[in-house]
């Protein structure tokens, strides 16, 4: 059959392509209708079975906020996503609670999707509820205000804009609260 | 220096009559150079930005955010990608034994990418980011880059439907392969994920991020290194078999690994075996062509010391070999939890996309440009030297990630480690990384104009 392939340029392609939607198609578009929680929104109200909550679409705010996230490549340096790894729950959970791990139910309204690949800040997956509005305005004017030795560059435009500010922290505060996994109102000072 | 120049010349004629025109594959190549050049200032300056992060900081489009993303697509499409096309423009006609399908159609391909590219830079710096690595252009300049792949594909087909020798050398099933390959994973990355959300959408855009090198840089690489090991050292490729076996199983194997980006992530665990799994298979292919490659080379090592782009060949072969072992074993769960997300992934990518495919593409365009102008190269010294400025500062690059990643994710392991303190730590390896990105900057700027000073160059200069 390959041999074949030497010296017929169809043949080659035919099997090329055949090869490759092999895979192709099973890691695509199979697994989204094996994994049905990949489109299910999270919910859960019943303790018994694990922690809480209700994933619900952002609001219009929230998302003008996504929106400034992915303009400015947020994505590039931190990640959005708590691993099934005791160091990403303990590292991102909060006075002694663990963070819940992420899972496919919580992203089911996020796109395009920012789960990351490089952590060159912390992970922001349980970031929602951990800092006030005003750290966020003193982080983003100048990160080494608040954090020294981070490598985070300022954003004065952000800050200096009062309709963007408000949306980047309305989409910031909502990050990791479909599962009711911390209280309100607790920030870190 | 004369007499590798000229013995390679003899031997690329053996068709006499046939004259190729060529303008394609030097318009291809000269604005990858320019490209090359101009990117790489901006990957100096992010560079930079890791020490010195208060740097040109007070100005929305020279962020970070900004200027990453510009710096990961002109070096993968301005440069590595249209160096590619504008090899094989050259190559594929050359193994055929024909002229190139349409020279006109080849320029009008040339000037699309061009477009591309331009928009490219403007769009990025505004902040029109579609969010998806590797896919950041908008939808418009997605749908032009289509165009222009079915462009390119289209001449390469048609050139080797119209070839004169029935067997196929590997070269040409590896472009094939790229040309029908791209199309598919391009489709997924781009356009797939516009109609999806979440989990889903991650899994299709890791899909094209990790076949955008599998699938598109690794055949069209391989496809030039294939071509130029055997044609630069004037020595048959050791066995026809083995290189198909390197095809097939490429072909087979590498659509599979997508989900491995995710591992321990909010992806289903048995898709995430399946990467692993698919992952380890790689070895099969990637070993079956460098073993077949050093076998060429037997007996005839010698030949490195007196030839630029066997050295940047050989090397290539090296890192392909070491880039494709880290990616196997980097997929394994336990290796995972330590190196995910570290600083390990930008050297590792830079290893397979910079110290492999790119020095492939660097030792084609060596070969090619002066028999395209029909000059000789501008200096044979100063390619000599940009090999060195590349080799050092690759390999100071690659290791103090590879070491500086490891070391960052055992730190995070420990969580009673503040994160900010795993920030300062790393310190030290981003300012040898900075150093290491100016030598290897100082390589491109003596690359590109050694390229430049040939092609543009008039006779009298380049004989000096």
């Amino acid at each position: 059959m390959f041999k074949k392939a030497d010296n017929n340029a169809l043949w080659a392609i035919g099997i090329s392509l055949a090869l490759f939607f092999i895979g192709g198609i099973l890691t695509t578009v199979v697994p989204p209708l094996v994994d049905t929680t990949w489109a299910k929104p999270f919910e859960n109200h019943d303790p018994a079975k694990g922690v809480t909550g209700k994933v619900v679409p952002l609001t219009d705010l929230q998302k003008k906020g996504r929106a400034i996230y992915v303009r400015e490549g947020c994505w590039y340096c931190h990640t959005q996503q708590v691993r099934t790894l005791l160091a990403d729950t303990k590292r991102y959970g909060w006075r002694g609670v663990d963070a819940p791990i992420s899972t496919p139910d919580e992203f089911v309204y996020d796109d395009p999707h920012m789960f990351g690949t490089k952590r060159t800040g912390p992970d922001l997956a349980r970031v929602g509820g951990k800092y006030d509005e005003q750290w966020h305005r003193t982080h983003f004017r100048n990160p080494r205000d608040l954090v020294k030795g981070s490598i985070m560059p300022p954003y004065p435009w952000i800050v200096n804009n009062p309709e963007e500010f408000k949306a980047m922290v309305a989409y910031l505060q909502s990050l990791g609260r479909g599962k009711d996994w911390r209280p309100a109102n607790d920030y870190e000072k | 220096m004369q007499p590798q120049f000229s013995k390679a010349e003899v031997a690329t004629t053996p068709e006499g009559a046939l004259v190729h025109d060529d303008s394609t594959a030097k318009w291809f190549l000269v604005s990858s150079v320019a490209y090359f050049f101009i990117v790489g200032i901006i990957a100096v300056i992010i560079a930079a930005k890791f020490v010195w992060p208060d740097l040109m900081g007070t100005m929305s489009w020279l962020t970070y955010g900004r200027l990453r993303p510009l710096h990961v697509n002109g070096m993968l499409f301005g440069w590595l990608l249209a160096a590619d096309m504008g090899l094989a423009y050259y190559v594929i006609p050359r193994l055929c034994g024909v002229k190139l399908w349409s020279e006109k159609l080849g320029l009008a391909t040339a000037i699309l990418w061009n477009v591309i590219i331009l928009g490219a830079v403007v769009t990025l710096l505004a902040g029109q980011n579609q969010g998806w690595e590797y896919a950041e252009l908008p939808w418009y300049l997605d749908v032009l880059v289509v165009a222009a792949w079915i462009m390119f594909g289209l001449n390469v087909l048609m050139t080797v439907a119209s070839r004169k020798h029935q067997a196929m050398y590997v070269t040409i099933w590896y472009t094939m392969g790229c040309i029908l390959w791209t199309a598919f994973v391009y489709l997924t990355g781009n356009f797939a994920t516009l109609v999806t959300t979440g989990t889903n959408q991650a899994n299709l855009n890791w899909m094209y991020v990790h076949n955008a090198v599998g699938l598109i840089f690794t055949p069209i690489g391989l496809a030039i290194a294939y071509y130029f090991i055997p044609r630069a050292s004037n020595t048959p490729l050791h066995s026809h078999k083995l290189s198909m076996v390197g095809f097939w199983s490429l072909a087979f194997v590498y659509v599979w690994t997508g989900a491995h980006h995710m591992l321990h992530g909010p992806i289903s665990q048995w898709l995430q075996t399946i990467a692993i799994a698919f992952s380890l298979m790689l070895l099969i292919p990637v070993w079956a062509v460098v073993y077949n490659l050093f076998a060429t080379m037997k007996g005839q090592w010698h030949q490195l010391r007196e030839s630029v782009p066997l050295k940047f060949l050989m090397s290539g072969v090296v890192f392909y070999l070491l880039t494709c072992f880290q990616g196997p074993m980097h997929s394994l769960r336990t290796v995972n939890a330590i190196v995910s997300k570290t600083d390990w992934i930008p050297g590792h990518a830079h290893m397979a996309v910079l110290g492999c495919f790119s020095f492939f593409a660097i030792a084609g365009t060596y070969f090619t440009v002066p028999k395209l102008w029909g000059k000789p190269l501008h200096s044979q010294s100063l390619a000599n030297w940009s090999y060195w400025m590349l080799m050092i500062g690759g390999l100071g690059f690659f290791t103090t990630l590879w070491l500086g990643g490891f070391w960052q994710g055992w730190q995070w392991n420990n969580w009673s480690i503040p994160f900010i303190d795993t920030v300062i730590a790393l310190r030290p390896i981003w300012i040898v990384r900075f150093v290491s990105g100016i030598l290897m900057f100082i390589g491109i700027v003596m690359f590109a104009y050694n390229i430049l000073a040939t092609a543009l160059g008039d006779q009298q200069e380049a004989a000096v």
